[in-house]
């Protein structure tokens, strides 16, 4: 069996391209499973989905624990500690990162102990649609292509799996050229089936009983969501032309976040460190005055803390 | 006769005035409707100082009560039947909040068909919701719980929701005497409520029920209440003997009725366990050493005190006074798992399902269930599920079926 574990951004393709996967080996008459795992969070949250493909009866479930494959779509996530992209790896599990470096320079970068490739998906996607789009294709191929499944399996699952999103025909053949260039551009790193490593011994825990005060789902300390940063979800950040707002307040009453404040001038205040760049503000300004930048490597680009 | 003669509802209503509640949200059914009448008219005349807030649905009621003792108040409400199911998701959510409020339930046997008589299947339904559960036999016993509830739900050891349970008509609309507690004696039982995680002030603000995702905090909260529960059987202990000692009534999780030399003994809860006694009585009238075993408290089960009082028995019956189709009885399973790892579990466990929808059980019928018990307990097997449903009442139920038939002709 070899486990594939894709991690994205919500909206951003990476369960879709799971399924590209399973479907692309199913059609090779392997046996396979996947499965996506994501919270109550919206787009721009991070999403990982998981498939499994084998010879043999599959017989796991859920999330990958030890990926001999990880897909990552979106390298802001590596440094994101709620997303967990790099659990479970070993030496020898190969990563994918679609990210503009070389393979040993984003192994550096990201400190990566697995065997790294890299190829820039976004770069890819951008020229061929000419605006960003979902990188469901583009993801699935490479993750075929690591793991050697035929590209007409690629194209038959490809077509299959976003007919059934319901996209026009113009857009599939897009995602098939894309795919047939990512196909062949990704740098082959190929993807050993892990050795059965022994399971990790576990201890029991019996817990005893605490207060309400502890034992209880209840969150007592105040204000406590300023510190878990969104601004790293964006890929499009809002950005104000003051000459135009007219100071309506509507951008502030629509962002569902909360993350718009308004000066004294009436004049919106962007928390540039919690926006997910949902672009809601955006699409609900009358008169243009918010308009959406990409978000780019260098001072502005938001980072972490 | 000490007291005052008064239905098992005004016995409830007495229960929550006496427990000085703060907060009444309410809707109507029936059998319940008493309870919240009688409050509301306290509340309106200035007999009790509480808020009462007529809902708009089961499912606002339990809400807000919930929402209620989450800020801190000590919350009342009660309901029946379908309306305990139309509160259903707010149970499990309100326990999880580990709120100290108190909910009377009047049983009522489930539609469809309908019916307004009790039997078991509404309150059982809620026995996994994490509210802790005490059935009452008694108008008496309605109010006492009551007061225990609250004494029981509000310690920090314990702070779940507690649901108190009587029967529809059988006690709900029955007058009897009951004793009407001091209120100065009730105070000293029942300290005011200072819940450590609960509460409400703008300066302090706080979330309950929080989403918790992968499953490793879910286990961990949803096993406290487990633990919360099992704590209120030390916690009931104590309770149990203050009431004692201030009111001179005593309630354990499980009573025991002529069980010292019995050899086969019937489970049974609730009302008819009244009728239950008087068999009793009659079988050992006859030279049957029989003897009954009430359970009060279900959740938590009291498997140690069940255990107790049936291991070394010939046989035991459950009556079990629900139906869950496709399996039987409901408690007969849970007493079945109990006594299993004793060594000297019953030889015999039968299992008899009987007053459905409020179907009387006749003498005659408790003279079949011990007979029964008696035969399996000598054969050491046991038997069940046995429908207590008498050839006379099936004549009953054909005359029913034709009168119900389009084509009478065809019968």
């Amino acid at each position: 069996m070899r486990s594939i574990r894709f991690h994205g951004r919500g909206g951003q393709g990476a369960k879709t391209a799971s399924r590209i996967v399973g479907t692309a080996a199913f059609l090779e008459g392997l046996t396979a499973q996947d499965s996506p795992l994501y919270g109550a969070e919206r787009r721009g949250a991070p999403v990982s989905a998981s498939t499994r493909i084998s010879r043999e009866p599959i017989r796991e479930r859920g999330l990958i624990t030890r990926p001999d494959l990880i897909v990552i779509a979106d390298e802001s996530l590596i440094g994101d500690p709620t997303a967990r992209v790099l659990d479970g790896l070993s030496e020898r599990t190969v990563v994918f990162v679609n990210a503009a470096l070389p393979s040993e320079q984003a192994r550096d970068q990201f400190r990566i102990p697995g065997r790294v490739t890299t190829l820039d998906l976004t770069d890819m996607t951008l020229r061929q649609f000419g605006k960003p789009v979902a990188l469901s294709a583009p993801l699935g191929a490479v993750a075929c292509r690591l793991l050697g499944l035929k590209a007409e399996s690629l194209k038959a699952a490809i077509t299959g799996e976003l007919a059934d999103l319901g996209l026009p025909e113009t857009v599939i053949e897009g995602n098939l050229a894309l795919a047939a260039s990512c196909y062949d551009a990704v740098p082959v790193v190929p993807v050993e089936e892990m050795a059965g490593t022994p399971p990790a011994p576990v201890s029991l825990w019996t817990p005893v009983y605490e207060p309400p005060t502890l034992g209880s789902a209840r969150i007592s300390a105040s204000a406590n969501s300023p510190l878990r940063e969104t601004g790293g979800w964006r890929t499009f950040r809002p950005v104000l032309v003051p000459d135009k707002c007219n100071g309506c307040w509507l951008c502030f009453v629509y962002c569902p976040d909360g993350v718009i404040s308004m000066t004294k001038d009436d004049l919106p205040l962007i928390d540039y460190d919690h926006c997910k760049g949902c672009q809601i503000c955006v699409q609900e300004c009358p008169t243009k005055a918010l308009v959406a930048e990409r978000e780019q490597e260098g001072a502005g680009t938001w980072r972490a803390k | 006769m000490a007291g005052e003669m008064m239905t098992g509802n005004l016995a409830a209503a007495w229960g929550a005035r006496l427990a000085g509640v703060d907060y009444i949200p309410a809707f109507p059914i029936t059998p319940q409707t008493e309870i919240v009448e009688a409050l509301a008219e306290w509340c309106d005349c200035g007999a009790m100082p509480a808020r009462f807030v007529m809902m708009d649905s089961e499912h606002s009621m339990m809400t807000a009560a919930g929402a209620g003792a989450a800020a801190g108040a000590r919350v009342f409400t009660a309901t029946s039947s379908q309306g305990l199911l139309y509160a259903f998701e707010v149970l499990y959510s309100v326990a999880g909040w580990r709120v100290p409020l108190v909910l009377v339930n009047v049983s009522r046997a489930l539609a469809a068909p309908i019916t307004l008589e009790p039997d078991h299947n509404d309150v059982l339904a809620a026995r996994d919701a994490g509210f802790l559960q005490i059935h009452a036999e008694t108008c008496q016993e309605v109010l006492d719980s009551i007061l225990m509830a609250y004494r029981i739900a509000e310690d920090e050891r314990v702070m779940l929701p507690v649901l108190v349970n009587l029967d529809g008509f059988y006690l709900s609309f029955t007058r009897e005497p009951v004793i009407v507690p001091d209120p100065e004696k009730v105070a000293a039982f029942l300290p005011p409520l200072r819940p450590a995680h609960l509460g409400f002030k703008a300066s302090a603000p706080h979330a309950l029920g929080v989403a918790v995702l992968g499953g490793t905090p879910y286990t961990y909260f949803r096993h406290q209440m487990h633990l919360a529960a099992m704590n209120a059987l030390q916690v009931h202990r104590e309770a149990a003997a203050d009431f004692e000692r201030l009111f001179g009534r005593r309630y354990d999780v499980v009573e025991g009725y002529r069980l010292d030399d019995a050899d086969d003994v019937l489970v049974m809860s609730n009302a008819f366990a009244t009728k239950g006694r008087a068999a009793v009585d009659a079988a050992r009238a006859k030279g049957r050493r029989v003897g009954l075993l009430r359970l009060r408290v279900i959740r938590p089960w009291p498997a140690e005190a069940i255990v107790t009082a049936l291991r070394g028995r010939r046989a035991v019956g459950v009556l079990d006074q629900n139906l869950a189709p496709g399996l039987g009885g409901i408690l007969v399973q849970e007493i079945a798992a109990t006594l299993y790892h004793d060594p000297a579990r019953p030889k015999a466990i039968c299992s008899f399902i009987g007053g459905l929808g409020g179907k009387n059980i006749h003498e005659g019928e408790f003279d079949a269930i011990f007979a029964r018990m008696e035969q399996a307990g000598k054969a050491g097997r046991g038997e069940g599920p046995v429908l207590l449903y008498t050839e006379a009442e099936h004549r009953e139920m054909e005359q029913l079926q034709i009168l119900a038939s389009e084509s009478r002709a065809d019968r």
